[in-house]
């Protein structure tokens, strides 16, 4: 007989946080949920299959272009030779997420949604 | 700890149980909201993903030199815009300016099309690839032309509905079938004995080619010399000459190419030339033919014999070209075109039947 784990989950992180320890922490049944359907993603390669189709769908539309732009700014304004990853990361993410046009937006969850019908039982 | 040890295997086993059971769980209201809220989440990451892989990308641009590089200012900028006005292409060009133009020509001083002027060009200063040969065939073709029209009132029996049946038509497809320039033309004209003189080259090729033969644009000597060598009767279907040697011995049929030599010995011993001209059709016709052979004659079997057009007809023998029936007598060589030698080697064995060329020798013989 198998306990269920019901246990009152702790706050985890995200799913795809690595430096989450899985094997130490009682998830909650939400999160291991999430953990067997981000394994499941990634194992049947359509994880990498919407990674791809985002980004033809980004550059398409010319997300890239304006998001390079704005790097562009940014690196002016932090100088040349001194600006670092982080400094790009924190600059350049929230914008980048807030650029996306709806439509792509709308389609990629369309997908996913569809990925997870089918996948999981909901 | 005991505790925490037993809970992580239990917590693994019912793992893998658990996704068996999540199978048979029904949908339900908050899990769908939880789900949706899944949804989203994995949707973010991905977004994520490719900020980051951009990040990385323009980092790395920044630090290896070459992010600015595409960066051009404005002035040139402007200069390659794209440009979109009608009746020109995209970098503002137009596109038929010269279509209606028309270029006055050095040589002609006529007013040519601009798309046609450098063709008008190649042929009006005939410095092209074209121009040569067409000038030398409408060169030959003249000269033809005027050779035809002297024959025919000297050569009466040319007239003959026998032998001149399908040479007018013949005439012009004469012309378009010579090739002038081939490579065979220059051959034979080394080889000739002369008696063309100064002819033109195109008559050389007139018993060449098996189409187009004309007997009444050819002369006496060449028509005697053609005919004693090759049976040339033309066909009715297809225009042609045949062009099976004259074999001195009928009944000799014989392949091999050996044939030369012993014939050549038979023929010469029985033939006389200067027989009267009332000569039985076939064998007879062809031995007279034969036995003024020049002795000129070199045995070949494949090769190109010299063109001696003087002689008649070359020897008597199979003139090393495997047999054919009988049909006519005399042999190769000598009278025709030395080309024709591979020719009529070809085309004889090939032609099985007998053709007899009934007196013709005779015929051409009294005319002189």
């Amino acid at each position: 007989m198998f306990y269920p784990v019901q246990y009152r989950g702790w706050t985890v992180c995200s799913p795809a946080d690595p430096s989450r320890q899985k094997s130490r922490q009682i998830m909650s049944k939400d999160s291991q949920m999430r953990a067997a359907i981000n394994q499941k993603l990634i194992e049947m390669g359509e994880r990498e299959r919407l990674k791809e189709l985002l980004r033809a769908k980004l550059v398409e539309c010319g997300w890239k272009d304006q998001l390079k732009a704005h790097c562009k700014d940014v690196i002016k304004e932090k100088g040349l030779e001194h600006v670092t990853v982080e400094d790009l990361v924190t600059e350049v993410t929230p914008k980048g997420r807030a650029l996306v046009p709806d439509s792509v937006k709308k389609e990629l969850l369309q997908r996913i949604r569809a990925f997870l019908a089918q996948h999981a039982t909901l | 700890m005991t505790w925490s040890d037993s809970h992580y295997s239990a917590i693994k086993i019912s793992h893998t149980d658990f996704q068996m059971k999540m199978e048979d769980m029904p949908l339900s209201g908050p899990d769908n909201t939880k789900l949706e809220a899944l949804v989203h989440d994995i949707y973010s990451e991905l977004v994520e993903d490719a900020c980051l892989g951009l990040c990385f990308e323009v980092h790395r641009a920044v630090k290896q030199g070459y992010f600015f590089l595409d960066d051009t200012d404005q002035e040139s900028l402007k200069e390659f815009e794209i440009v979109d006005q009608p009746g020109v292409d995209i970098f503002g060009q137009v596109y038929n300016q010269w279509k209606n133009k028309e270029c006055e020509c050095p040589n002609c001083k006529r007013l040519i099309a601009a798309s046609r002027f450098a063709p008008h060009l190649e042929k009006c200063l005939g410095m092209g690839r074209n121009s040569s040969r067409i000038a030398n065939r409408r060169l030959a073709s003249n000269n033809n032309m005027s050779k035809s029209e002297s024959d025919q009132e000297d050569n009466d029996d040319l007239n003959d509905n026998d032998w001149s049946y399908g040479a007018e038509k013949k005439a012009k497809k004469r012309k378009s079938e010579k090739n002038q320039n081939s490579p065979r033309r220059s051959k034979s004209l080394k080889h000739k004995n002369g008696d063309l003189g100064g002819s033109i080259p195109s008559e050389t090729y007139k018993y060449n080619y098996n189409t187009g033969i004309s007997y009444e644009t050819l002369g006496p000597d060449e028509v005697r010399s053609l005919l004693t060598t090759q049976c040339g009767v033309i066909s009715e279907h297809t225009k042609k000459m045949c062009t099976r040697p004259s074999l001195p011995d009928a009944d000799a049929v014989v392949e091999s190419d050996s044939f030369d030599i012993p014939d050549r010995q038979s023929v010469m011993s029985r033939l006389q030339w200067e027989d009267s001209p009332d000569i039985s059709p076939a064998d007879s016709a062809s031995s007279k033919a034969s036995t003024n052979h020049s002795d000129s004659r070199m045995p070949k079997k494949k090769k190109k014999t010299p063109l001696s057009l003087n002689s008649v007809g070359g020897s008597g023998g199979g003139g090393g070209v495997g047999g054919g029936g009988g049909g006519g007598g005399g042999s190769l060589t000598g009278g025709s075109s030395s080309s024709s030698q591979s020719n009529i080697s070809l085309s004889t064995k090939k032609k099985r039947p007998k053709l007899q060329a009934p007196s013709i020798s005779s015929i051409y013989d009294d005319l002189n």
